[in-house]
């Protein structure tokens, strides 16, 4: 019985994956990783997500009234104020352009998280089941971090932030450079990892609680769905959101150090 | 029967893997419950604050275990595979 489940690795995909431009696999083990096809477990999934995401959004706000706020609006504005003090906290004024960013990445992952609750027709595996797609958001957030760090400390603070316990003599600081780049390149994988890993695991908890009979298996499976589902979704959506607005922080390490005299640091101010 | 002694070294792996990593969690959490109750008996009215920053600190410790069981499957399905 042992083995099958194993050979699984997990629950298995419920819709084919389709190769786009029908390349071969690069790797067939541990997981076929093909570079060119779509998985459209993840694609239905983060689709119905995307679109309730939209369709939420864009109801609170054409139903947005000042002073008698609806319930749904008093929950995005609480949301959209906590994301708002936590960006002015950890990042400091003029980088209001990441509160959207931040906003729309935690808003997205929750409901892409809760959507999971309910199964659809055939169990369709949660957006953030793939790590394809956390990666990707991982990415992205990660590579708008760097444009930014260049953009506030300028490219020399940029390279200088990578020698950075600053307090030391610069023979000690060259000793950490390798360690801030892979530091910084850890970054993503875990986040993405971070995400998936819950999410895939709570998945994995499901498919063996339903392996159970039928007239038993509901009691585990809506007690693990409401903890899982609900809490630690939840909680993950909120880590990725709370990550995000701290590494844009980190990103401008450096320009307390270098003093507002220094040229960048002024440009970057001025620019505020 | 090369099959059987990869797929008998993934199991043991993924066991002391798994194990090991419950152990580091499970302290984590500890930690972190403990750091809480002593913060809201000195201070009971940061209870709220105190509560939220406790879960998300072991949503973060709990995330390596999590990282940690994919790899655990990861390593399974790849020893499973037979040939």
């Amino acid at each position: 019985m042992i083995g099958p489940l194993l050979a699984a690795a997990g629950p298995q995909v419920s819709q084919p994956t389709t190769v786009i431009c029908g390349a071969k696999p690069l790797l067939v083990n541990p997981v076929p990783i093909t570079y060119c096809d779509v998985n459209q477990d993840t694609l239905i999934s983060s689709l119905v997500a995307i679109a309730i995401t939209l369709v939420l959004g864009f109801l609170i706000a054409r139903r947005l009234r000042s002073g008698r706020p609806g319930k749904l609006q008093m929950l995005l504005e609480f949301f959209l104020g906590y994301v708002k003090d936590l960006v002015r906290d950890s990042v400091g004024d003029g980088a209001d352009f990441i509160i959207p960013i931040a906003a729309t990445i935690g808003f997205y992952i929750l409901v892409a998280n809760w959507i999971a609750f309910f199964p659809l027709a055939r169990p369709i595996q949660p957006a953030a089941s793939d790590v394809n797609q956390t990666l990707a958001m991982a990415v992205v957030v990660i590579v708008v971090v760097q444009v930014y760090s260049v953009k506030v400390l300028g490219f020399r603070g940029y390279l200088r932030r990578f020698t950075k316990p600053f307090e030391l003599n610069w023979a000690m600081r060259v000793v950490f450079i390798p360690l801030n780049v892979i530091e910084e390149v850890a970054k993503p994988i875990t986040l993405a990892l971070r995400l998936f890993g819950n999410i895939f695991a709570g998945l994995v908890m499901v498919d063996l609680l339903s392996e159970l009979p039928v007239f038993l298996a509901w009691i585990p499976v809506t007690a693990w769905k409401l903890f899982d589902v609900l809490f630690i979704g939840a909680i993950q959506a909120f880590i990725f959101m709370l990550l995000t607005v701290i590494y844009f922080g980190l990103a401008r390490e450096g320009l307390e150090e270098e003093g507002h005299h220094g040229a960048q640091a002024a440009a970057a101010h001025a620019q505020h | 029967m090369n099959h059987a002694i990869a797929l008998a070294g993934a199991l043991i792996g993924a066991g002391i893997a798994l194990g090991g990593g419950a152990i580091g969690a499970a302290i984590g959490d500890g930690l972190a419950g403990n750091a809480a109750i002593q913060g809201q008996a000195r201070q009971p009215e940061a209870a709220g604050a105190l509560r939220v920053t406790m879960f998300l600190i072991i949503g973060l410790v709990e995330a390596m275990y999590f990282i940690n069981l994919v790899f655990v499957f990861i390593l399974i399905g790849d020893a499973n595979i037979p040939g």
